[in-house]
């Protein structure tokens, strides 16, 4: 039956169809070529809201462009929470967008399935069914069983970059293909937005639980296809032996997803079995964390400052702040074991910017042809508050800014490149000085060194300690002595111990040292004074 | 089987590569590769899926074209097959026509034009690498195709 067969001409068709529209429960609209909206009746302002324009109603169903093809019904969840099905069509004059509220069928369609214990969008079971299925496996004859649980890795890029359509129909590809590789009578479960728990019975373990995490880490790592897309994600999975690594759901769970972390620590797309020193090393870092949020308010933390030589001059050109943290249930903590911790909480950036406001003050005090040098991580340089801190410590310490310079190591250069430079172009355009740290470990880059005018090299420490025995380590030194020497930068040769080192370094053609040759780091009260008893004048 | 490509909406190839993960001994492969073609031809016939499929030291690569919707649930069953992995897909993308008209899935053996196909795999790292390795396979297995669509079967 086509369409115009139907009509009754004896009436005006257009004032039909007009009223017919207008008294449309479901919203319609229809948005032009020129993405002008032509249309729309009541029933879609009252879930969109009147007053929008073409493009906002597109952006509104999430289409950055419009569609080639017909599409939909898709669900798009509106700023009030309600949520619309909503599908678009061809028409000659452009898109025809027809919606309705869907929010109180999927509140029931919910409810239903939370009974049911069923995930809706993957069929796997849900968070519920999962706690359920493992207190009867507790309570069951065979006790021994396994949990894996499994974690995607890199699933939000593909929820944030394809759209939520994208990452759903993902979702789904991925527990079909997790289904597949279990057996009957295991149980599979959607334990959140791209989690799922994996309960394994019935089998000789701990082997069958490393088959399953081994075939599942490849078989969700593989790539997928949706929607035209192609698709790279990985899993990771931490798996928990019953009844060895707990005797309830929340112990089994919670040592599952110690080994997870682990896992995901490891690199990711790979697996980790529970171990009771997790549990250990993750209590002592959690104490640790909660140490250190305490140490800034504190005021736990202070610089020691490590002078830095000038071997032409024969004299102390400045001094190298190092954060030292004297805790007062710990003592002094080595910033090995605390700087990676404060990176992966976020504590790194106000720790670092107490570093640069307090160095400078302290510096202010000195003789005015001493230099500061600060260590800023590749973390603070993406926080983007780094420029105005300094700017700001200068200010407020009124240190002359050529007597600041920061310390950077390649990391910082690693990952985006174009905007570090115009960060350090920033700073250096503020005569604040900046020198390449711990250079020779890592990349050693020299398009890193060309990236950028560096103020100074200065070489690892690992070189100049090794240069007394190998001719590889001390042939190193002295390219790298060359290479500063010919760009007209200051080469500080690190970690310099003893005489010979000292001489070595010297006779390599570096231009300064730093090292407990000259002197250890110190407190702040101390520099007056070692100033005074001139080093290394001899 | 012929398939009429202007009929077709949305046209698309795929390419790549992976690593057999079973038979050592050739005579398994054999066996191994026999059955692969079979479930091959009978469900992408059903389908309209065409292309061709080549293994050569221990490395099946494989060219797939049809409609979107068909290579993406074929791909995906190529996916969860154990006998292979390490796949990497090398190229993905729209294309006017089809290479293997004729073919639900061609084997490509007997030809020794195939013999170097793989020397570049390990090498090709990278996006831009990876398409251009995709390319030299695809262009590889099509010349390899008319040699043996021409010859008489031996
Ligand atoms: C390298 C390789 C290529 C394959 N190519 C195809 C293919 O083009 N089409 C197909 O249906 N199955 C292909 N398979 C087999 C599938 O993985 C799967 O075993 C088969 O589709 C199952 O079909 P059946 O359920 O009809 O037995 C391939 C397998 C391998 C290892």
């Amino acid at each position: 039956m086509s369409l115009t067969a139907s009509i009754d001409y004896s009436h005006d068709v257009e004032d039909v169809a007009l009223a017919a529209l207008l008294k449309l429960s479901r919203g319609v609209a229809v948005i032009g070529h020129d993405d002008r909206l032509l249309l729309k009746n009541p029933g879609f302002d009252a879930l969109f809201g009147a007053g929008l324009t073409g493009p906002a109603v597109l952006s509104m169903i999430g289409l950055r462009a419009r569609p080639a093809e017909d599409s939909g019904p898709f669900q798009v969840l509106l700023d009030d929470g309600r949520t619309a099905s909503v599908e678009v069509a061809r028409v000659p004059q452009g898109w025809l967008i027809t919606a309705e509220d869907v929010s109180a069928a999927l509140v029931e369609r919910e409810r239903a399935a939370g009974e049911a214990r069923v995930d809706i969008l993957t069929g796997l079971g849900n968070r519920l069914m999962f706690q359920e299925a493992m207190n009867a496996a507790l309570d069951g004859k065979d006790t021994r069983f396994a949990v894996l649980m499994l974690d995607l890795d890199r699933f939000k890029a593909v929820n944030d970059g394809l759209g939520h359509p994208v990452g759903d129909a993902l979702l789904v590809k991925i527990a079909q293909r997790l289904r597949g590789a279990l057996s009957p009578d295991d149980v599979a479960a959607r334990l959140g937005g791209d989690e799922f728990g994996v309960i394994q019975v019935g089998q000789s373990q701990p082997q069958a639980a490393a088959a399953l995490a081994e075939r599942l880490v490849d078989l969700l790592g593989r790539a997928y296809i949706v929607d035209g897309h192609l698709i790279n994600i990985g899993a990771s999975v931490g798996v928990a032996l019953a009844p060895e690594d707990g005797g309830s759901y929340a112990e089994i769970v919670r040592s599952a997803d110690l080994a997870l972390y682990r896992a995901k620590q490891g690199g990711r797309s790979t697996f980790r079995f529970f171990e009771s020193a997790m549990d250990e090393q993750m209590q002592a870092r959690r104490r640790l964390e909660i140490d250190l949020r305490r140490a800034l308010a504190l005021r736990e933390f202070t610089l020691f400052y490590q002078p830095q030589f000038n071997l032409a001059s024969r004299k102390v050109t400045g001094f190298e702040a190092l954060l030292r943290w004297r805790s007062e249930s710990r003592g002094m903590v080595p910033p090995a074991e605390f700087i990676p911790l404060a990176e992966e909480i976020g504590l790194i950036s106000p720790i670092g910017e107490w570093v640069i406001r307090t160095a400078c003050r302290e510096a202010a005090g000195w003789a005015d042809n001493l230099s500061v040098a600060v260590n800023v991580s590749a973390v603070q340089f993406r926080s983007r508050t780094l420029l105005s801190t300094i700017v700001s410590a200068l200010a407020e310490s009124g240190l002359a800014p050529n007597r600041l310079e920061l310390e950077i190591t390649e990391s910082v250069l690693l990952e985006d490149l174009g905007a570090a430079t115009s960060l350090l172009n920033s700073v250096r355009e503020m005569g604040v000085r900046v020198s390449m740290d711990d250079f020779g470990t890592g990349y050693s880059s020299l398009s890193y060194l060309r990236s950028f005018p560096f103020d100074k090299i200065k070489i690892d420490q690992s070189f100049v300690r090794a240069g007394d025995q190998d001719p590889g380590a001390a042939a190193i030194v002295r390219a790298i002595a060359a290479l500063g020497q010919s760009l007209g930068m200051t080469v500080t040769a690190e970690g310099v111990e003893t005489d010979d080192q000292f001489a070595n370094v010297l006779a390599v053609g570096c231009t300064d040292v730093q090292g407990y040759a000259i002197s250890r780091p110190m407190p702040a009260d101390q520099i007056a004074a070692f100033l005074t008893s001139s080093p290394r004048d001899a | 089987m012929t398939v009429d490509n202007a009929a077709e909406a949305k046209l698309y190839r795929l390419v790549y590569y992976s690593r057999n993960r079973v038979a050592q001994e050739t005579e398994a492969t054999a066996a191994e590769i026999d059955d692969i073609l079979a479930a091959s031809r009978r469900n992408n016939a059903r389908v309209g899926v065409t292309g061709a499929l080549i293994f050569n030291s221990g490395v099946f690569a494989q060219v797939l074209e049809g409609a979107l919707p068909d290579i993406e649930a074929t791909f995906e069953r190529i996916q969860r097959d154990q006998r292979h992995g390490d796949v990497e897909v090398l190229q993905f993308e729209p294309t006017a026509t089809r290479a293997f008209p004729t073919w639900s899935m061609g084997f490509i053996g007997r030809s020794q034009k195939g013999k170097h196909l793989f020397g570049h795999v390990t090498e090709a790292t990278g996006f831009e690498a990876k398409r251009l390795e995709g390319e030299r396979i695809f262009d590889i297995m099509r010349a390899i195709a008319i040699d043996e669509e021409r010859a008489p079967a031996a």
